[in-house]
């Protein structure tokens, strides 16, 4: 039997990347391109929606074109058009939306709609095949969440935050001891400098498998705030190390009681908080423990990026997930 | 001649597909909202009922704007990416060029509610030829006077756009086309947060 190659271009533009990539058979990337427009988004202390839609309808066009060209292939090589049609934010959904639906539509090729959050657990595939039933945590600067996995393309969601997503508490964390935006990889930086000195709470520490870090994140606030009022110097090194603790902590705890409750022994890890050093220390260290196989994927892989579309594309496309021109984006959907 | 014409930056949606002179597909609704999923179906169906296919196109006419931003983006998304993955020429349109292109006067003041009490404006003669350039104006100093058009609604009287994409396309006809990665909105107004970042830059010069 002849296997075919399929090969999938996918765009990502759900926040403040604008990425293409063309992946073959779900596993293999051809090429990526990825521009961030970080450095734009820090000189407001955050990423601004309306600069990010700005800047993704600039490159979009672009950004196909590099992808294609590094490929070295050519559009009548591609099998689907793949896209983050959600979660994100909507302006900067829909441009990488229209323009999928409208090579979708120029070139004749099915359109594949893929969810953020498969995309993130997809990234593990482009490192070594997804070994079933398996657990994935997704952490990033929009999203926390613990799903279960019994094979491709079958997503259970177990639980995530109730409020702010987990980067999102390090980058307010890392604003209120005056670090420069984005100042979550910064916060982990610290952590390994300091001591665990301040009382923080450990946030919903119970038996569900959602997170809470607003809490924290107040906890936080007003630790500096009261400290700052009795004329007391904070130490950020120490803040950072008691911070880091609470949510690896947590993180770590639930995370192992649902491969546990799931009797599961494949864990992956995705999104740009599976760069935390912290994290990844505290994982290897129990999974190792409990005889659990632990994938991480590289850090390019971690941040948004359309390589990991395009791995997850594949598998929809072969369960024949297409969607028809008439796709919206969505800024919330749950992961299906 | 075949050209499509495209312009999703107000709530009156409009899709054309002009042949050898005549319009042998129009979409011209004042529906507003949902344009992100109805205008690729539009588009396909306007194809399909020319006969044509899209690297048929001798030019692609398509409205930059002003207007609502995302509204904007959705159809220049569409627009530029045509034009890149068919070579087709592509050539920047306004969108209150296309309202003024109702107008029988000498001059056409074409209105887009802006909100808080600013329009984006733009005067046009009967052949479209500018009397006032597209701006962003706050309305009550801005001194327009002229035969006013326009799909919103405001405290002094408006016609409603009847408007005529054949005379757009023949004002437009021998416009240069741009690099379809050089398509881009004109929205004639900076985003909240860079004025107050400019504002707050502006003050500590001083």
């Amino acid at each position: 039997m002849i296997i075919l190659d399929k090969y999938i271009l996918a765009i990502e533009s759900s926040c403040d990347e604008t990425s293409v990539s063309i992946i073959k058979n779900g596993t293999v990337e051809i090429s990526t391109v990825v521009l961030s427009q970080m450095d734009t988004h820090a000189n407001y202390g955050g990423v601004v929606p309306e600069i990010a839609s700005r800047m993704h309808i600039e490159n979009v066009t672009l950004v196909i074109e590099n992808a294609l060209e590094k490929s070295g292939l050519t559009m009548d090589d591609i099998d689907g058009i793949a896209v983050t049609y959600g979660p994100g934010l909507i302006g900067s959904l829909l441009v990488g939306l229209m323009a999928a639906k409208t090579l979708a539509f120029v070139y004749n090729k099915p359109l594949i709609p893929v969810h953020h959050i498969a995309g993130h657990i997809y990234a593990n595939n482009l490192v070594k095949p997804l070994t079933f039933p398996l657990i994935a945590l997704v952490v990033s600067g929009g999203h926390t969440e613990l799903i279960y996995m019994k094979e491709d393309y079958s997503f259970k969601r177990l639980g995530g935050t109730l409020d702010d997503a987990v980067g999102e508490a390090y980058d307010k964390v890392a604003r209120v001891i005056n670090l420069p935006y984005p100042g979550g990889p910064l916060v982990d930086k610290l952590a390994h400098e300091g001591e665990d000195t301040y009382n923080l709470p450990l946030p919903l520490d119970d038996d569900s498998y959602d997170f809470s870090f607003s809490g924290l994140k107040s906890a936080v606030i007003n630790l500096v705030h009261n400290e700052h009022q009795k004329g007391n110097e904070i130490i950020p090194q120490n803040v950072a190390t008691s911070f880091q603790n609470r949510v690896v902590e947590i993180l770590t705890k639930k995370t192992m009681k649902a491969l546990k409750d799931y009797d599961v022994s494949n864990l992956i890890v995705a999104g740009g908080v599976a760069a935390n050093k912290g994290l990844r220390e505290r994982l290897s260290k129990e999974c190792l423990e409990a005889g659990v196989d632990l994938t991480i994927p590289e850090i390019k892989y971690c941040t948004d990026n359309a390589a990991m579309i395009g791995a997850a594309g594949y598998y929809a496309y072969k369960l024949g997930r297409t969607a028809g021109l008439d796709l919206n984006a969505k800024a919330n959907d749950e992961l299906k | 001649m075949k050209y499509l014409f495209i312009d999703s930056a107000t709530a009156n949606l409009v899709v054309a597909i002009v042949i050898d002179g005549k319009i042998v597909y129009l979409y011209d609704n004042n529906d507003g909202n949902d344009t992100s999923s109805k205008l690729m179906p539009i588009i396909e169906k306007a194809f399909n009922e020319s006969g044509i296919s899209p690297k048929d196109l001798n030019k692609i006419f398509a409205v930059t704007g002003p207007g609502s931003f995302t509204g904007i983006r959705v159809g220049l998304a569409v627009a530029k990416t045509m034009a890149w993955a068919t070579g087709v020429p592509v050539v920047p349109i306004s969108s209150l060029e296309v309202i003024a292109s109702s107008g029988k006067e000498d001059n056409n003041i074409a209105l887009i509610d802006a909100r808080r009490g600013y329009v984006y404006a733009g005067g046009y003669d009967k052949d479209l030829n500018v009397t006032f350039k597209d701006a962003h104006v706050f309305l009550n100093d801005s001194n327009l006077s002229g035969n006013f058009i326009s799909y919103d609604n405001f405290d002094f009287d408006t016609t409603k756009p009847n408007i005529d994409i054949l005379k757009v396309i023949k004002k437009h006809l021998n416009d240069a086309s741009v690099n379809p990665h050089e398509l881009n909105p004109n929205y004639l107004k900076l985003t909240e947060a860079e004025e107050n970042l400019k504002k707050k830059n502006g003050s500590k010069d001083k």
